[in-house]
C-alpha cells in the first residue's frame, strides 16, 4: 500500500515537471538540430547549428557567462565562509536575526535589487559618488557600465545561494570537535582543513553548485550593470529568438547552457545525502 | 584570539555584510525622494510627489495594472504550488517507495537550473505549440520553479513528524480520508503556510521566467526591468519601493492571521 501510495503523492509533480520541465526541453533539442533559420520540427537533422556556435563568435558570451559564474561561485565561497562562521560565533538571537536579514532580499526582486546597486553606482549624481562629493568633495570616477559592475551584481544576487547551504553544512560540524581541535592547539588553518572543510563539504558542493548555475544563466546583471561592457549567453539567446529569428541557432546554444547545468548537478544531486542535510 | 575578541571581529563583519546588502535598497528608498528626471544625489529638493504620482497621479493606472497581474500571477501559482507540493513532499520525505531516489533527484532539478533558460526554453515550447504567452503562461513557468521549491518547504517540516501518530489513527479505525484530513494536514500546516508565503514572494518578485513568458502581459518585475534601461524617472523607484511594500504588507496580514487565528498545537 505504501509503494502506490508513493506513486499516486508523486503523481502530480511528474505530470508538471514532464510538461512544464522535460518537454519543452526535448523541443528546444529538437530545434537544436533543425537547420539554421527555420521554423519546422521535422526538417532533416543537422548539427550545424552547433558548429555554428563555436565558428561564429557564439563563443564568447558562452565563455563571459562561464567564467563570470565561476568568479561569482569563488567569490560567493570566500564571503560566505567567515560570514556563516561569524554567525555560528555569534549565536542566539542576534545570529538569527541576522541570518533573517540576509535572507530576506532573496524575496525582494531582481529587478529592484540591482536598480538600487546601479543607482548605487550611478557617476556623477550617484548616490555614492553624490554623497561623497557633498560630503567630503571628493570626485570618483564609476564602474557601472563595465564586467566588473556586472560581476558585483552577481555576487550581490548569488551569495545567500552560497551562505545558507553552506551553513547547513557546516551545521553539520559537532562544536565540541571543533572546541577539542582549538583546545589542543590546531590553528585556524588547521581547523579549518582538518575538520570544518571535510564535514561542510556537502553543504559547500550544493552552495556552490546552485551558485555556479543560477549565474551561468544570469542575464539581468549584465543588463542592467554590465551596459554593452558584455553580452552573456542568455542575452545571445534571446537576441537569435528575437531580432534574428533564428530559432534553431537559438535553441543550440540553449542546449550547450543545458548541457554545462547538467554536467555539474546531476552528479552532485546523487552524490549529497539531502535527508542529512535538510532532515536532521 | 579570545573568545570576547572573536565574537567582536564577528559582530564587525556581520554588520559590514548586512550594510552592503541593504545599501542598494536604500539607494532605491532614497532615489524615489526626488523630483527630477535625472538624478543629482543628494536632492535639492526632497519630496514624495513620486508617489503622489504612483498612486494618485498619471501613473496611477499603469500601478494598479502591474499590481494585478503580478498578484492574479502570484494567487495561481500559491494555491497550484501547494496543491501539487503537499503530495508532492509526501512522496519526497514520507513514503518509502522504490521510485523515491529518482523522484528527489528529479525534483531538485528546476532548482538547480537557471531560470532564464527555462524562461527561454518555455517560449520556444509554447511558440511551437502555437500558444500565444500571456499571464497564464508565466503561471505555468513559475509553477514549474516553485512547486519544487514549496515541496522542499513542506518536506523540510514532514522530516520532523512523527509517523506514528497516523498509524494510531487508523489503529483507532479511522479511514484514510480522515487521518489525510485530521492528522496529516494539520500537521502539516505550518509548513504549507511557510510554502506558501515563500511560493507567492518568489512569484511576485520573479524576473527571469516572466520576462520569457507573460507575452503582452506585464509584471512589477518585468517592468520594473525595462524602465531601469530607458525613461527613468523616480517614478520607476517609487514604484519598485510600493511593489516590495505591498508583498510585505501581505506577507505580515497573513502571518498575523496565522498567529491569531491558526490550530494551536498542544
Amino acid at each position: 500500500m505504501m509503494r502506490a501510495r508513493g506513486w499516486l503523492a508523486a503523481l502530480p509533480m511528474l505530470t508538471l515537471l514532464a510538461a512544464g520541465f522535460a518537454a519543452p526541453i526535448a523541443i528546444v533539442a529538437v530545434t537544436s538540430l533543425m537547420p539554421p533559420r527555420t521554423f519546422s520540427l521535422t526538417g532533416a537533422l543537422a548539427l550545424s547549428n552547433y558548429l555554428a556556435a563555436f565558428t561564429e563568435g557564439y563563443w564568447r558570451p558562452l565563455m563571459w557567462s562561464a567564467l563570470g559564474a565561476l568568479a561569482t561561485t569563488a567569490i560567493c565561497l570566500v564571503l560566505a565562509w567567515p560570514t556563516a562562521n561569524a554567525l555560528m560565533r555569534l549565536g542566539g538571537r542576534v545570529a538569527t536575526l541576522v541570518a533573517i536579514l540576509i535572507a530576506l532580499p532573496i524575496f525582494i526582486s531582481e529587478s529592484v535589487r540591482l536598480f538600487g546597486l546601479s543607482l548605487f553606482l550611478m557617476p556623477g549624481g550617484g548616490i555614492l559618488a553624490g554623497t561623497l562629493n557633498e560630503l567630503f568633495g571628493i570626485r570618483i570616477g564609476s564602474i557601472l557600465n563595465t564586467r566588473l559592475a556586472a560581476l558585483i551584481g552577481l555576487v550581490y544576487i548569488h551569495f545567500p545561494f552560497v551562505l545558507f547551504p553552506l551553513m547547513l553544512g557546516l551545521g553539520l560540524v559537532p562544536r565540541d570537535q571543533v572546541e577539542a581541535a582549538r583546545d589542543l592547539g590546531a590553528s585556524g588553518w588547521q581547523l579549518f582543513r582538518e575538520i570544518e572543510a571535510p564535514l561542510a563539504a556537502p553543504g559547500a558542493a550544493i552552495g556552490a553548485m546552485l551558485c555556479f548555475v543560477l549565474a551561468l544563466g544570469a542575464n539581468a546583471e549584465a543588463a542592467i550593470l554590465g551596459g554593452r561592457a558584455v553580452t552573456v549567453a542568455t542575452q545571445a539567446i534571446e537576441q537569435r529568438f528575437s531580432y534574428a529569428q533564428d530559432w534553431p541557432q537559438g535553441a543550440a546554444l540553449t542546449m550547450l547552457l543545458v548541457l554545462i547545468t547538467a554536467l555539474v548537478v546531476i552528479p552532485l544531486l546523487r552524490r549529497v545525502d539531502l535527508d542529512r542535510l535538510i532532515g536532521r | 584570539m579570545g573568545a570576547r575578541a572573536g565574537r567582536a571581529v564577528a559582530a564587525v563583519w556581520l554588520g559590514v555584510v548586512v550594510t552592503l546588502i541593504y545599501l542598494p535598497m536604500l539607494s532605491v528608498l532614497l532615489a524615489s525622494l526626488a523630483n527630477t528626471r535625472y538624478m543629482r544625489f543628494p536632492h535639492r529638493v526632497w519630496t514624495l510627489d513620486a508617489y503622489r504620482e504612483a498612486l494618485f497621479g498619471v501613473g496611477q493606472a499603469d500601478t494598479l495594472r502591474l499590481h494585478q497581474t503580478s498578484l492574479a500571477i502570484a494567487l495561481a501559482v500559491v494555491v497550484l504550488a501547494v496543491a501539487i507540493a503537499v503530495f508532492g513532499a509526501l512522496a519526497f520525505a514520507r513514503a518509502r517507495w522504490r521510485g523515491r531516489g529518482l523522484f528527489r533527484t528529479l525534483v531538485m532539478l528546476p532548482i538547480f537550473f537557471p531560470q532564464p533558460v527555462l524562461g527561454l526554453a518555455l517560449l520556444l515550447a509554447l511558440t511551437a505549440a502555437g500558444i500565444t504567452p500571456d499571464w497564464r503562461t508565466a503561471v505555468f513557468a513559475h509553477l514549474v520553479w516553485i512547486a519544487p521549491i514549496v515541496t522542499l518547504v513542506i518536506s523540510i517540516r514532514l522530516y520532523g513528524y512523527d509517523a506514528a501518530q497516523e498509524e494510531a489513527a487508523f489503529d483507532l479505525g479511522a479511514t484514510r480520508l480522515q487521518v489525510f484530513r485530521e492528522v496529516t494536514l494539520p500537521a502539516l500546516a505550518p509548513g504549507i503556510v511557510s510554502g506558501a508565503l515563500f511560493g507567492f514572494l518568489l512569484s511576485w518578485s520573479n524576473l527571469p521566467l516572466s520576462v520569457f513568458t507573460t507575452g503582452a502581459d506585464t509584471t512589477l518585475p518585468e517592468w520594473l526591468f525595462s524602465r531601469t534601461a530607458t525613461n527613468y524617472s523616480p517614478l520607476v523607484p517609487a514604484v519598485a519601493v510600493i511593489a516590495t511594500a505591498a508583498s510585505a504588507v501581505i506577507v505580515a496580514a497573513v502571518a498575523v492571521i496565522w498567529r491569531l487565528a491558526g490550530p494551536r498545537r498542544g
